[in-house]
């Protein structure tokens, strides 16, 4: 990785380089060992975090999505392999080339976090109060009094009872709960990045409306840059300003959401639109999507990796990885794709 | 056809730190489900349908009321009479994950059920084998491809559907969906769903749909009936599409408004309903159950709770139901931008 004297010129150009990016992930691939040989379950993704944004990140389970996320915090779970590529993150550079001491202070004091199944990550033996004391304990934070301050702030803006949740034990609160207090840890130490792993996974509609109302809330109000993953796309459409398609560890398309959720180019897009059932307008227009998402392992290995569902796959698409189409200056502003075929339904 | 009358079920708490008393799970449901009918259930966490789901297939004893099974009382049957009449009801749940013996092959897990079955009917071994291959192409599975695989071998949509086809080898007269697509992945839900309603048609079995998520009700449940459930009673009821289009009720009402609008190709309803505070199972409440939540409360709604009446002046007669002093019409379902917009098809051209 990057030596020390890298880091600082690198540093001192991106001011430069990417005063409109927060997060930006270059190339990444991450691998696992598979008795096939290390394969990755993130390749060659790119993505830019707009600051002041909210990103949504779709896909369903294997999709590579809380690998990717995972990778912003330098956290790839072991025996996880960053392969290639970079992830700068505004303010602490390439988040990749920390040393331990230092991802310490960015995970959480620049970078917060709330867990896929954040519900069930408290402590059950010890109050949420104490918990968050061991937090700035182990952050180094000296002004205890201030911590709390700034939790009761957070938990009174989420609409909690702040003296009845820091006395609380985990079973003590319900799930929508414990998702909030999630989302204070995360931003308890001042963190400007947000990063949800499924909030509102596993909440039953009521509750995850509130969540959702307290992510766009505190989104705003700390002038946060949010990434938010979810499998649900009514969750990103609602939510997101841009959002990214990720289909067996690619991005396979990006966009601001109402234009890519309008003008879907991607088949899988499409597909995963025309198999959602909707509130209103034609139920009876539904239809499945046929096939299965891949693993790891029955990934294709060569061409577009989700021909053998794609109901317009020629054979050009098992010949290599189709390239990023990218939309600029049509209707579609700031887009891009990664299919053969309906990029030639654009010329 | 299935009726539910007056069902009442408390759960006894233990005398718990907090020193409160039971949770009454359902105060009162009377449902009917037709012959080859859709009934779905809907509310959020704690509203007692799980344990409705669970009291139709005779899982879950209940306090009070009575289950009529093709008019036979359930009440007046010794507990070893019932099992018969509930067997043809048969529970899918939520986790294919754990609904299958990880040590079993699907072809163990289908053929036991199915000798039993042919013991009773008095078939031999080549209608067992038979029947097994026909069940699984009728759930859209290749039986050669599955018969002889464990279930760790499958994707959770392929391992719902052999819970399906494994509820099928009883020939059952209902299926009682509990949440049975929540932990399915989003490509695959929608398969299941439409075997659900195809089951109805071409199997003549009725189903009984219970979720949190309306959209997915209002799929299964077309033509069918809705029923949204609140503390463990019914707040309102109607055909599955005409209740989502205009609720009465300011429940329901809340629990379309939490539906997320997708941005480009949906327009926020102008009205949007929140509850005032979260559930409390255990608030001891007068009159509305809802009440406490309700952003609309007026004078009367603590003093009784208020009955299921059906709506005056509904289109649909005596069907839709409603159990509010101030039923209102509020416009709450997001709109499609285009009117009648169908979802995207994959195989169409970008539009201008």
């Amino acid at each position: 990785m990057t030596g020390e004297a890298d880091l600082v010129i690198t540093e001192a150009l991106e001011g430069a380089s990417t005063a409109a990016v927060a997060v930006r992930v270059r190339d990444l691939t991450v691998t696992f060992p598979t008795p096939d040989g290390p394969l990755p379950a993130v390749a060659g993704v790119s993505l830019e975090l707009a600051p002041g944004a909210i990103t949504g990140l779709v896909g369903e389970s294997g999709s590579g999505k809380s690998t990717l996320a995972l990778t912003l915090l330098n956290a790839v779970p072991a025996p996880g392999h960053v392969a290639a590529g970079e992830v700068r993150v505004d303010g602490i550079g390439d988040v990749l080339a920390l040393r331990r001491a230092e991802l310490r202070r960015a995970r959480g004091a620049k970078l917060g976090y709330v867990f896929q199944a954040s519900q069930n990550s408290l402590n059950p033996l010890k109050p949420v109060g104490k918990q968050l004391l061991d937090l700035g304990r182990s952050h180094g934070v000296r002004d205890r009094r201030a911590l709390l301050h700034r939790a009761r702030q957070l938990m009174d803006k989420m609409g909690m009872d702040a003296a009845r949740v820091l006395a609380s034990y985990q079973h003590e609160l319900s799930g929508g709960m414990r998702q909030r207090v999630g989302i204070v840890f995360a931003l308890v130490l001042n963190a400007h990045v947000l990063i949800l792993d499924e909030p509102t996974t596993a909440l039953d509609m009521l509750s995850q409306a509130a969540v959702l109302d307290i992510i766009r809330k505190v989104h705003r109000e700390h002038h946060l840059t949010t990434l938010i993953i979810s499998h649900d796309v009514g969750v990103i459409g609602d939510l997101a300003d841009r959002m990214a398609v990720m289909y067996a560890g690619r991005i396979v398309e990006e966009g601001p959401t109402a234009s890519v959720l309008a003008d879907p180019m991607h088949p899988y897009t499409r597909g995963l639109l025309t198999a959602m059932p909707r509130i209103s307008g034609d139920i009876g227009a539904a239809r499945p999507l046929p096939g299965r998402p891949p693993d790891l392992t029955s990934i294709p290995r060569q061409g577009c990796v989700f021909r053998p569902r794609c109901p317009l796959a020629t054979d050009d698409c098992a010949a290599a990885e189709p390239p990023d189409t990218v939309l600029s200056n049509t209707g579609l502003r700031d887009r891009r794709f990664a299919c053969y075929v309906t990029a030639g339904e654009l010329s | 056809m299935i009726e539910a009358r007056g069902i009442t079920r408390t759960f006894a708490a233990r005398r718990g730190m907090l020193g409160r008393g039971g949770v009454r799970a359902l105060r009162g449901v009377d449902v009917a489900i037709p012959d080859r009918g859709a009934v779905s259930f809907i509310g959020e966490s704690g509203c007692g349908k799980t344990t409705l789901g669970r009291i139709l297939c005779g899982l879950e004893d209940f306090d009070g009321g009575d289950l009529v099974i093709d008019g036979q009382s359930m009440t007046t049957l010794k507990p070893k009479e019932r099992a018969p009449h509930y067997r043809r009801i048969q529970l899918i749940h939520q986790d294919p994950y754990t609904a299958l013996n990880p040590t079993r092959t699907i072809s163990q897990i289908l053929t036991d059920p199915l000798r039993l079955r042919a013991g009773q009917t008095g078939a031999g071994g080549t209608w067992v084998t038979g029947r097994r291959a026909q069940l699984l192409e009728l759930v859209g599975l290749d039986p050669d491809y599955v018969l002889p695989r464990y279930p760790h071998m499958l994707s959770g949509g392929m391992r719902q559907r052999v819970v399906i086809a494994r509820a099928l080898t009883v020939d059952p007269v209902a299926l009682v969906a509990d949440e049975a697509v929540s932990m399915i992945d989003v490509s695959l839900r929608l398969g299941i769903l439409q075997l659900l309603r195809d089951l109805r048609t071409q199997l003549r079995v009725s189903v009984l749909f219970i979720t949190h998520d309306v959209a997915t009700a209002r799929y299964v449940g077309h033509g069918g009936e809705l029923y949204v459930l609140y503390r463990g009673t019914v707040v309102e009821r109607g055909p599955t599409d005409a209740l989502i289009a205009s609720p009465v009720h300011p429940y329901t009402q809340s629990l379309l408004s939490a539906i997320p609008v997708l941005r480009g190709i949906e327009l926020p309803a102008p009205d949007r309903v929140v509850p005032t505070g979260p559930l409390d199972e255990h608030a001891d409440v007068p009159g509305c159950l809802f009440e406490p939540r309700c952003p609309f409360t007026a004078p009367g709604c603590r003093d009784q709770p208020p009955p299921l009446v059906p709506l005056d002046g509904s289109p649909q007669g005596q069907a839709h139901a409603h159990a509010c002093l101030y039923p209102a019409r509020r416009s709450v379902v997001p709109a499609p931008t285009v009117p009648g917009n169908a979802p995207a098809d994959p195989a169409r051209g970008p539009q201008p």
